[in-house]
């Protein structure tokens, strides 16, 4: 009897003992891939450069927060405060900053994740014809942008080209500006070569007229005005006929006529499910009628920008709005309250729909005429400077003369002025000052607050150095690895 | 009751050897007697009777009789939980015999229990403090957690929400993890990682807490936050028990008494704008209202005045009643015992719209099948339904006072339809309250089933299969009125986790000749834990009506809705062993393997030892003469618990996805979103312990004292790598936290009469202090205005890190003659300029403070006299600070409402400087104030947690109702608060943005913790 009940006793224990050590301790996840068994097809690739441009889709609408409230553009709104624009806003950006180090985290995201389609590219067997080719042009085209994105913030950057271990970044230092751009200019050449052209590949994917374009964008960064001006006619050559300047400027920015003539690429987003934040960032907190019924008001129009506008400039109520009216009594009368109208659609709270460029044909033409100057083709480069300003007026009358702008250094002010009008708060303004050397000057102090009963707006002064130019690496990340693998910027 | 389990396997074990004695003893005979309490001369049952120095023994029954066949002379031991043993010398037959057995004072000879077993008090090596369930069933609260608050020492109960049923946040001798989590593991009659809410305090008999890790080794894995130990009561023998415990009654909240009425608020909030006004460079003589020369957003509408005075706080929190049945029977017999419950329990919230509701139910059986083998079986379903608070405390009662509640045509007004868009967007309160609709649902069901066999004298075997499956839906609706953006909203979670578990233990227990008693346990255990979620969302503003709240009257959103699985599981194998030696010199040792899922592939296991000892000193013959000591017993302890407390797949690197919008159309992406590490581990708690318990006065005085000192390594947290990686963080085993301190715990019975009085007091003291955070040497997480929490080495974890106040700068020529921060004006604050460099910048933070306390106390005095009984207990929490965030609400920001104490001797202008030391506070000088130590507090406090009165009708009353049990009872929960004059909140211990949870926690940031209810119970308990 007792016997038996040892038997039983050790038959129940061991039912359990046996067999079931794997099941518990080594479960496979349900419902998420892991690096072991993601970028084993071509639909994986497709997946993975999809999440390069998630990448640019999610940093995009905050880019502001960094390349705007900085400059002469845009100031904060008490209303919300977001930790790190106070800094930016007064220009004494710390190493610490959160908004400095969020830039560098989400850009070596997107460059790890190209990386990452670059490096799996070749598992993969079952790719349809061409897929592959435009799978690498598309991931290096992304590389090269936030490359491009990464040099112009903080000069010489850690040049990672293939995914690395945490063990091995730290010991990666900083590599030479001169060289990340050869990286730049060598993968948008390539990119060149492999991607196909706009009207022949999805929308929301880049294209071979915006890596040639990007390219030349980035030859006038470095004051190549050869390549420049090579890079340029080559586009206008070959793709001058599939570009123009859409007739109004605010079609620009309504997400019925955003798939257009001008826009080179663009991040795309669908209101509701996969929107963005930029429409409701600058809305006023209570909202403007048929746009969104609460806004964000994190920053507000700097009054420095906003006098220049010319009231017959069809840009000025495409770009800021007045006079304000809250969302929840429209029939309110309108007070004095101006703020960025640019992104203003109708949209669900936090999550517009509106697409967002990344290289327009007006910026194409701007930077024709900006090379065309350095080239010492001043007529040339004036003409290509009054397409911008027709489309803006509608005709003529408006634009520059040749008698307005006697020289080079004349042109470059009306140019630098033009581009501040054209592309307000769509992150130009800052490299803008920086590539012709006009940061310093500039941004001596920042105009707030107009008030139009007596005329008078607040200055606020600004105590700009060159050295702020380029942004201070984060402390964090040199923490992490030593100041002497990632050195400090100049100045911080 | 696994404690009464033992002894009655003891007691039949015994009986069922006695009677095979009897089948071959020659020249025995039949002794009997009763066997009755000194005090009150009822009968006892139960008692075991043994005859020394032979296997001859039995138990009494109901009447307390008990028979022998016994050789005479004979010695008979009669012991008895929570009474003095007691030995008699039969040397002949005669009447049966009448033993009177004294109750002890304080029980040596209880039973405590401790992981996978149970030991008499005096034979603990380990620090383990018991609470019985002595009242604490009449305490009105929704979670039985909060009823323990202020009766452990080292044991930390805070509640930092108070909506109905908030869980308490529980922390045994502070906290060492800083992502994996400090809940300490709770163990609920055996079954590991059960949770409080099922528990209905009526059915608890006893809960213990396994503060030491030599004690909560044997649990090894998930033991570094100690382990609680809830048993639950079982069936006792005899004829079925019938006991009802109702109680009802109402709470109040506590609230604020300073708010402006309106026509303070207008004069408060005219110098506000015309304050703002000036900072911009305004003419403030330009009037308030009607003159367009001043902008809209610095002008204060006379609308203001439109007769209306409404005090939100007031208006949305209202006196709540509650109520609480709970029934149990219970019964048995020699072969079978039952005991099973229900109960009902209806809590409103004081805030408008808040209810808490359980439905629970409770059975366990334990059957002897034969003389070898036992089964049991237990069942604990519980259903829990609430209606959630959608926002915090903040949004209503900040609500400016010229709005009306409600209009007379039933639609809610807002600040914005009196004035316009300079004020607050937000929704009207009692919109929000009656317009939105949060629900929870919760069925959670424990059971197990057990099977144990005698293999042996002393040598048992028993198998466990246990579950716990917890259903949780959570439905959320929003009408667009009740929205601020005027959009409604909607989204059902459901979601269930279903663990499995298997525990096998085999335990021998034998006592080798008088003076060695020798134990041991070994064991194996399985659990397989499985979750599913299911979330569902509406399109933000596609309701089709406010009637229809299910979302098939809207539009889902394709992003956000998914289903998810996941799983973990865990192999643990252990052993322990005890050794005694004339109940003097005690030794244990435990030691415990476990394999988690959670880590990674050559991680998986962890080792879990663990050694204590014990000197009963006065078990020495040199004490002998000492007899004002009943007890005393130095300990000493050693042992490593884990904590895997972290993503079920954390180690790998996983892949996410998004959207992104691919010809017009959202496709989804995907891209690797954790970095993975494969060499993840068990984060491990090393703990030292010297305790000391003693008893005098015959055990009148009992003092247990205890030192630890635990030091949490391999700290499992999002170890920050180089962003050029594309990732920021990998999760990895870095760092290390020490927790050092002293618990006090001193029970004493001051009068032992008819009028009786007794005190339990205790303190403790907790030092917290990272040690290492591997390579570097802090870690700062910085709020959006400013204030940081530091993880700094050889800082409490998370202290807040900020400026330092030291005055106001009143005159232009302080700006530029006293350093200050870039863009300071007047009526900013002054900082201290810590390293005296004439620039106040980041350099210059200093340590502010911890939201940990230093020192908490708690006592509980009770008093008896005849059938009267009165006892309250008081707790207090010494040097806690909170970061009161929410103060600013209250300070004109959105032009809200706006409480005295804190805009009062503030700077408003140079004519009206205050009193030098408050600065001008409003939205737009936050990033000036918010990270200082302006809104930071002391948030210690003293609080009568309990007071509760009772009357026990005598049985000749009782009867007349048919019931032997007839009391009365009535309680006060927070009968008394106090706190420090500069705390300005509504809850000393309330935060809204969690503990410690990850390297971005905020512990001790606070907007809008609800107020604290005061509780007043009626009730009666009735036994038949």
């Amino acid at each position: 009897m007792r016997t038996n009940y040892i038997i039983m006793s050790l038959c129940l224990s061991l039912l359990a003992f046996s067999a079931c050590h794997d099941e518990l301790l080594n479960p496979v996840p349900e419902s998420s891939l892991t690096n072991v068994n993601f970028y084993q097809s071509a639909d994986d690739i497709d997946q993975a450069v999809l999440g390069i441009y998630g990448q640019l889709q999610l940093r995009k609408p905050t880019d502001y927060q960094l390349l705007e409230i900085g400059t002469d553009n845009l100031y904060m709104s008490t209303n919300t405060v977001i930790a790190g624009i106070p800094e930016v806003d007064g220009l004494t950006v710390s190493s610490s900053n959160p908004l400095v180090l969020t830039f560098w985290q989400n850009t070596y995201n997107g460059v790890f994740r190209a990386n990452a389609v670059l490096a799996n590219i070749d598992t993969p067997i079952d790719y349809p014809s061409g897929m592959k080719e435009q799978y690498v042009g598309e991931a290096k085209f992304m590389r090269a942008l936030f490359y491009f994105d990464l040099v112009r913030v903080f000069g010489s950057v850690p040049l990672v080209t293939t995914p690395i271990s945490a063990e091995e970044a730290t010991n990666v230092g900083r590599t030479d500006a001169e060289a990340v751009y050869q990286l730049i200019i060598a993968d948008l050449t390539e990119a060149v070569d492999l991607l196909p052209l706009k009207g022949a590949i999805a929308s929301g994917r880049c294209n071979r007229e915006t890596a040639l374009g990007l390219l030349a964008k980035v030859y006038v960064t470095k004051n190549d005005w050869q390549a420049a001006k090579q890079t340029l006619d080559r586009f206008f050559t070959e793709f001058g006929s599939t570009f123009s300047l859409v007739e109004n400027f605010g079609s620009l920015w309504q997400v019925a006529t955003e798939n257009n003539a001008e826009v080179l690429f663009a991040m795309k987003y669908t209101d509701g499910t996969n929107g963005h934040s930029l429409s409701t960032a600058f809305i006023p907190n209570a909202g403007v009628p048929n746009v969104v019924s609460r806004g964000a008001e994190i920053a507000l129009p700097s009054w420095s920008l906003h006098k220049l506008f010319d009231e017959e400039d069809s840009r000025k109520t495409a770009t800021i709005a007045e006079q304000y009216v809250p969302a929840l009594s429209p029939s309110d009368d309108p007070i004095w309250y101006p703020y960025v109208s640019k992104y203003a659609i109708t949209h669900t709270f936090n999550a517009s729909g509106l697409d967002l460029p990344v290289l327009r044909y007006a910026d194409i033409i701007l930077l024709h005429a900006e090379t065309l100057n350095e080239l010492g083709q001043l007529n040339a480069a004036l003409s290509e400077l009054n397409k911008v300003r027709v489309r803006a007026f509608g005709n003529t009358t408006h634009n520059y003369t040749a008698r307005e702008v006697a020289g080079q250094d004349e042109f470059t002010d009306v140019l630098l002025k033009e581009r501040q009008l054209e592309f307000a708060f769509e992150n130009e303004r800052w490299f803008d000052l920086v590539r012709k050397e006009k940061f310093v000057q500039v941004l001596q102090s920042e105009e707030r607050n107009y008030n139009p009963a007596n005329g008078q707006a607040q200055v606020v002064p600004l105590q700009p150095a060159a050295y702020m130019q380029l942004f201070p690496i984060p402390q964090a990340e040199i923490d992490l690895v030593g100041s002497s693998v990632l050195s400090q910027n100049q100045g911080y | 009751m696994r404690t009464n389990q033992f002894i009655l396997l003891i007691g039949i074990f015994s009986m069922l050897f006695a009677t095979n004695l009897h089948a071959w003893a020659q020249g025995t005979q039949v002794v009997e007697g009763y066997v009755i309490s000194a005090t009150d001369k009822g009968p006892l049952l139960g008692v075991s009777v043994h005859a020394t120095g032979t296997a001859v023994a039995t138990k009494t029954n109901e009447q307390g009789y008990f028979s022998l066949q016994l050789t005479l002379p004979s010695v008979l031991r009669f012991s008895y939980l929570g009474y003095t043993t007691k030995e008699l010398e039969v040397k002949e037959v005669g009447n049966p015999l009448r033993i009177l057995l004294e109750k002890t004072f304080a029980n040596l000879d209880e039973a405590v229990v401790v992981g996978y077993g149970a030991v008499k008090r005096s034979s603990l090596t380990a620090a383990v403090t018991k609470v019985e369930n002595k009242g604490l069933d009449e305490i009105p609260t929704a979670r039985p957690e909060v009823a323990l608050q202020g009766k452990l020492a080292g044991v930390n109960i805070s509640q930092t929400r108070n909506a109905p049923g908030s869980a308490p946040i529980i922390r045994i001798r502070g906290a060492g993890s800083i992502s994996a989590g400090n809940d300490p593991l709770i163990v609920v009659d055996g079954f590991p990682g059960a949770s409080f809410s099922n528990i209905n305090m009526n059915d608890v008999a006893s809960i213990e807490v396994l503060k030491d890790a030599s004690s909560a080794a044997i649990y090894g894995s998930r033991a570094a936050g100690g382990v609680v130990i809830v048993t639950t009561k079982s069936g006792k023998q005899g004829k079925p028990v019938l006991s009802v415990n109702a109680f009802g009654g109402f709470s109040k909240a506590k609230l604020h008494n300073d708010w402006l009425n309106v026509n303070e608020y207008y004069d408060a909030i005219t110098k506000y704008q015309n304050r703002e006004y000036a900072w911009i460079g305004g003419d403030t003589s330009i009037p308030v209202w009607g003159d367009s020369n001043r902008p809209a957003g610095y002008q204060v509408s006379p609308a203001v005045l439109n007769g209306t005075d409404v005090n939100w706080q007031d208006a949305v929190m209202e006196t709540a009643p509650f109520q609480n049945y709970d029934l149990a029977v219970n019964g048995g017999n020699d072969n079978i015992n039952y005991y099973i419950s229900g109960i009902v329990r209806d809590q409103q919230g004081t805030l408008r719209n808040t209810w808490y509701r359980t439905y629970g139910a409770r059975a366990s059986l334990n059957i002897k099948v034969n003389e070898r083998v036992d089964l049991g079986l237990m069942l604990n379903p519980n259903y829990a339904t609430s209606r959630i608070a959608p926002n915090n405390m903040i949004d209503y009662a900040k609500y400016p006072p010229f709005v009306a509640i409600q209009n007379p045509d039933g639609t809610y007004p807002t600040a914005r339809s009196y004035w316009g868009a300079a004020v607050t967007s937000q929704a009207n309160p009692m919109a929000i309250l009656e317009g939105t609709n949060y629900r929870a649902n919760t069925l959670n069901t424990i059971g197990n089933f057990y099977a144990s066999v005698k293999l042996a004298e002393g040598l048992h075997i028993k198998s466990t299969i246990g579950t716990n499956m917890s259903y949780n839906i959570t439905d959320r609706f929003q009408a667009s009125w009740a929205s601020s953006s005027s959009t409604s909203s909607g989204s059902a979670i459901d979601s269930r986790t279903i663990s499995l578990i298997n525990e096998n233990t085999i335990n021998y227990q034998k006592t080798f000749g008088a003076d060695h008693d020798f134990g041991a346990l070994g064991g194996a255990s399985y659990q397989h834990n499985f979750s599913r979620s299911m979330t569902t969302l509406a399109v933000n503003g596609s309701f089709n009506n406010d009637i229809i709240q299910t979302l098939n009257n809207a539009t889902i959103n394709p992003v956000g809705t998914n289903t998810l699985k996941s799983e973990w599981g865990l192999v643990s194998y252990f052993g322990r062993v005890n050794y005694g030696f004339k109940n003097k010199y005690l030794f244990t040792a435990s030691i415990r393997t476990d394999g988690s899922s959670r880590f990674g592939p050559d991680r998986k296991w962890g080792w879990f030892p663990s050694a204590s000892a014990a000197w009963r000193i006065s078990g020495e013959r040199f004490m002998e003469n000492l007899t004002v000591l009943s007890d005393l017993k130095l300990r000493a302890s050693f042992g490593t618990t884990g904590n895997m407390n972290i993503g079920d797949f954390a180690y790998l690197g996983t892949i996410g996805g998004g959207i992104y919008t691919v010809n017009d159309q959202i496709t989804n992406w995907q891209a690797q979103s954790t970095y993975g590490n494969s060499r993840l581990g068990w984060e491990k708690t090393r703990e030292l312990d010297f305790g000391v318990d003693i008893s005098l006065f015959n055990n009148r005085v009992t003092i247990n004292a205890d030192y630890y000192r635990k030091r949490t390594d391999g700290l499992l947290y999002a170890v920050s790598i180089p962003g050029i990686t594309g990732f920021t963080s990998s999760l990895s085993n870095v760092g290390e936290v020490e927790n050092k301190g002293f618990e006090i715990e001193l029970n004493t019975k001051n009068l032992v009469g008819d009028f009786k009085w007794q005190t339990s007091f205790n303190v403790a003291a907790n030092r917290n202090k990272v040690l290492s955070l591997g390579g570097v040497n802090e870690r700062i997480t910085t709020d959006g205005y400013g204030m940081s929490w530091l993880l700094r080495v050889g800082e409490p974890m998370f202290s807040y890190y900020g400026y330092k106040q030291t005055g106001v700068i009143q005159t232009a020529e302080q700006l530029t003659s006293v350093p200050v921060m870039a863009g300071s004006k007047l009526g900013n604050p002054i900082y201290d300029d810590l390293n005296g460099d004439g620039i106040i910048n980041q350099n210059d933070r200093a340590v502010l403070g911890n939201f940990m306390p230093k020192a908490t106390f708690g006592m509980t005095n009770s008093f008896s006299y005849r059938s009267f009984d009165l006892s309250f207990t008081i707790q207090a929490s010494v040097g806690a600070k909170i970061y009161n965030f929410e103060n600013q609400f209250y300070q004109g920001s959105v032009l809200g409402a706006m409480r005295q104490s804190l805009i009062a001797d503030q700077w408003w202008s140079v004519d009206d400087p205050g009193d030098g030391l408050h600065p001008a506070v409003s939205l737009s000088q936050l990033s000036f104030n918010a990270n200082s130590d302006y809104y930071i507090e002391d948030a210690s406090f003293l609080a009568v947690r309990n007071i509760n009165v009772g009357y026990n009708f005598p049985v000749a009353i009782s009867r007349k109702i048919g019931s032997s049990k007839l009391r009365l009872f009535a309680s006060i929960n927070n009968a008394l608060f106090l706190t420090k004059k500069e705390f300005h909140g509504y809850n000393p211990e309330g935060y809204t943005a969690g503990e410690v949870a990850g390297i971005n926690s905020k512990p001790g940031y606070n907007i809008g913790s609800e107020p604290i209810n005061r509780v007043y119970t009626f009730g009666v308990n009735l036994g038949f």
